[in-house]
């Protein structure tokens, strides 16, 4: 279970050590694939401790959420619309959303357990 | 098992995936690469700005610049200034502005006091002694003695420069514009053995015995000849205009 954490570990040393500076103007769009990324990991841990965790739905949501979300925000700047703005709302209500319940959830089976 | 494998596999790649995405945000927050999205005309706005900025600043250089080769200069001056007053006291001796001292010769004329009582025996007149040495002489005699190597002449104590003059007016002798009377005193600056003995060479004393007169020459290793104290008289100099205040 703590290989997908050894993996963050790893991605996080192989980026910086790919040295990409992204310029300004697609600066972004990658925040906001990484906050669909960071939304569905948490929706993931919070499927599994709903024991309703599903892969494909997990994989597919990831990849459809990032690419989504950048693509809706750069056609949003193709428009001339704020769809980046939008996508940031949705996404930040839907993460901190999942982190409360996953805290409720942790907090419920830690209550169980001490009653127990 | 082999399921929960999988699932562990694609939540690693997909938090790897997580990470570099994490680390390339951040890096590019922490170090954001400058693009330009300013129009042209904004840039040229910016630009003629900076060659404002580049012009004042190129002008404080050379005005600093400037300030420092004053500084310098004046610093030399200090320098120079001695040398300068070398220099200003050489040309005042040349000038004949100040006293010089040196090896020299002093040549006295007098009436002689035999001759003058030969001619008292003989009940001769009495001539004005005056009238007896001209100026004729005395130019003979300082054209003598300056061709002889005399470097600094006076005529009692006046001091004889390049543009003096000695003539008769009436019957006295003036040196430039004084009057002088005897016994004429001549002090001449240079070497003492050739003046001498060119003054006996050129028959200096017969000269003057013929015109009752007695010629005393007398060599001196520490002559005095005064400064030149009369007005002088500059016809085509005129002072440089002076260079600033540094």
């Amino acid at each position: 279970m703590w290989l997908p954490i050894v993996g963050l570990i790893a991605g996080v040393v192989f980026g910086f050590y790919l040295n990409i500076n992204v310029p300004q103007e697609y600066s972004s769009y990658l925040s906001i694939a990484l906050l669909a990324g960071l939304d569905t990991i948490f929706g993931g841990i919070r499927s599994h401790l709903e024991r309703v965790f599903n892969v494909r739905v997990f994989i597919s949501g990831f990849f459809f959420n990032t690419l989504f979300a950048a693509g809706l925000a750069f056609l949003g700047a193709f428009l001339g619309i704020d769809l980046y703005l939008a996508a940031i709302v949705a996404f930040g209500v839907r993460l901190f959303n999942n982190l409360a319940i996953i805290r409720r959830i942790l907090l419920a089976n830690w209550l169980n357990k001490r009653d127990v | 098992m082999g399921q929960n494998r999988k699932i562990t596999f694609i939540l690693t790649t997909i938090s790897a995936i997580i990470g570099v995405m994490l680390a390339v945000q951040l890096q590019s927050n922490l170090h954001p690469l400058q693009s330009e999205s300013r129009s042209i005309t904004e840039l040229r706005k910016v630009l003629l700005q900076e060659q404002e900025k580049s012009k004042v600043l190129l002008a404080d250089i050379s005005k600093q610049e400037q300030l420092l080769s004053q500084y310098q200069e004046s610093l030399d001056s200090v320098d120079s200034i001695g040398v300068m007053k070398e220099e200003l006291s050489r040309a005042q001796k040349q000038a004949g502005l100040a006293s010089v001292s040196g090896k020299g010769i002093i040549i006295q004329i007098e009436q002689d006091p035999i001759l003058n009582e030969q001619w008292d025996a003989e009940n001769l007149p009495l001539p004005d002694p005056s009238n007896l040495v001209l100026d004729v002489d005395l130019r003979w005699l300082t054209n003598e003695l300056l061709a002889n190597g005399a470097q600094v002449l006076s005529i009692n104590n006046n001091r004889l420069l390049s543009n003096s003059s000695i003539r008769n007016v009436g019957e006295k002798i003036q040196v430039d514009t004084k009057t002088i009377r005897m016994p004429y005193e001549i002090k001449a600056l240079g070497n003492p053995d050739t003046l001498i003995s060119s003054m006996k060479l050129e028959g200096l004393e017969e000269f003057f015995r013929s015109v009752n007169m007695k010629v005393t020459i007398e060599e001196r290793e520490n002559l005095v000849i005064p400064a030149f104290n009369g007005t002088k008289h500059i016809q085509h100099m005129k002072p440089i205009k002076a260079k600033g205040d540094s």
